[in-house]
């Protein structure tokens, strides 16, 4: 993995430590500010079924798996496109189906989205690819470096899981 | 038209310079389907960059050799032989002759199968058979003599699958191909799930447009230059850069991975927009089914 991404500054919204770990041992530093590569790491909402959920608590799992995703990639890709230069939005979380009908609604939404701005922003040599899966090990902060690097040049508007189920 | 100037095309590393160290498949042999020529032999020559041994299978016994000895450059002890991965007791066969040859197979890349443009009305049942079976009872065949060997032996392993990035939209002007390459990711969900509790990953890559001698496109008079403009990724795939990812699928890098179907097609499948050029059945494009201008 060394020199996956040499030079490379990451942004890392939200909590993975296999992913910090990794893109580390893969040469990239974090940064808070100007980014080549942005992460954004959903929690994972509590799991309810449908009827029991508020109104609230609904808004808050869009809010942070979907809403926050959108306009966080808005503005890094805005940042990639006044430098002139490409980028990576990488997007992590849970399976559709994995939690309730607020993640169902909100990695599908986000999932559809990845495509969407993959192709959109193909052409600034912005890529957006979102791994949704249970995983949180090695293995999600190895993929998650890959996908973020040149290696995974020609992959971007995938969505993709870990473990068999995702 | 060429991709305009201003627009930003993300490239990979070069070949010589693979994701892996060169030992990560040390002491492991890999057998690769279709293995001699085009996206076969960038798998192989992937794992052995990462120091795999490299059995190469193929219809053409000539074309396994001339594969294998591109493999064998690489510093990879390789074996050469001819299968028809539609029979069941070939498929056996040449698991013997690889494992007599190079040691027990532990690890499995299907590469095997065969496309053209054609419209549906004209593929012949031969042809049909031909497409389909190499690919759909070929990437079966195989994976089961494969995962049989390795639940015996009980030691676990990995399998990765070349599908392709049409899977889910259809292909017009190819219906063999599309039925094959759909059929080969949806079995590699099932067979994960099958050989998860014995520790054998099955994975694909849904792959985009990767030029190589092989391939239709490559037959073209203008060759492959003028379609890069028509990916949003601004060029046809490298070839090596799907070798990289379909080997990355089985290394212990991605040691939890099964089960999945990555698209790797710079977003070719997903260029569509509501307003879009007039529709022209596959039958009445003036370049043929795939139509490409």
């Amino acid at each position: 993995m060394t020199g996956w991404l040499a030079g490379k500054r990451v942004r890392i919204e939200g909590d993975s430590p296999a992913i910090a770990k990794a893109f580390a041992a893969a040469g990239a530093t974090l940064a808070d500010g100007e980014a080549d590569i942005w992460v954004h790491v959903a929690p994972p909402p509590a799991t309810r079924p449908a009827h029991e959920l508020s109104h609230a608590e609904w808004r808050a799992s869009l809010d942070a798996g979907l809403d926050r995703r959108f306009l966080g990639a808005r503005d890094f890709a805005a940042a990639c496109r006044a430098r002139g230069e490409g980028g990576v939005v990488l997007f992590v979380g849970a399976p559709e189906q994995a939690l309730g009908a607020d993640q169902a609604a909100a990695a599908g939404a986000l999932g559809n989205l990845t495509k969407t701005l993959g192709v959109e922003w193909a052409r600034d040599g912005i890529r957006v690819n979102t791994i949704l899966t249970r995983e949180i090990g090695d293995t999600l902060g190895h993929l998650a470096a890959y996908l973020a690097s040149d290696y995974a040049a020609y992959v971007t508007g995938a969505v993709m899981g870990i473990a068999h189920g995702d | 038209m060429p991709v305009p100037v201003h627009h930003i095309v993300a490239l990979p590393p070069p070949f010589d310079a693979p994701p892996y160290p060169a030992d990560i498949f040390a002491g492991q042999v890999v057998l690769v389907t279709g293995g001699g020529s085009g996206m076969g032999l960038a798998m192989a020559k992937a794992f052995a960059q990462g120091g795999a041994d490299v059995a190469v299978m193929g219809r053409s016994l000539d074309r396994a050799q001339e594969g294998a000895a591109q493999i064998a450059a690489l510093g990879a002890r390789t074996h050469a032989m001819s299968c028809d991965v539609r029979l069941p007791a070939a498929v056996a066969a040449a698991f013997d002759e690889a494992e007599e040859a190079l040691g027990p197979i532990g690890l499995l890349a299907n590469n095997a199968g065969a496309n053209f443009p054609v419209l549906a009305e004209d593929i012949s049942p031969n042809a049909w058979n031909a497409v389909t079976r190499i690919a759909i009872d070929g990437t079966f065949l195989c994976s089961t003599e494969y995962a049989r060997r390795r639940i015996a032996a009980g030691k676990g392993g990995a399998i990765v699958n070349n599908s392709a990035q049409y899977i889910w939209t259809g292909f017009p002007g190819d219906a063999h191909s599309a039925a094959a390459k759909t059929a080969q990711a949806t079995m590699t969900k099932k067979l994960a799930a099958d050989w998860a509790p014995h520790g054998i990953r099955v994975n694909a890559i849904a792959a985009g447009f990767f030029p190589h001698e092989g391939s239709v496109s490559a037959r073209r008079e203008e060759g492959v230059e003028p379609l890069q403009n028509m990916i949003p990724a601004g060029r046809t795939g490298s070839i090596w850069e799907f070798g990289w990812l379909s080997a990355m699928t089985c290394t212990p890098l991605f040691g939890a991975m099964t089960g999945q179907v990555i698209v790797q097609d710079g977003g070719e499948s997903l260029r569509r927009s509501l307003i879009m050029p007039d529709y022209v059945p596959p039958r009445e494009r003036a370049d043929g089914p795939w139509g490409w201008k």
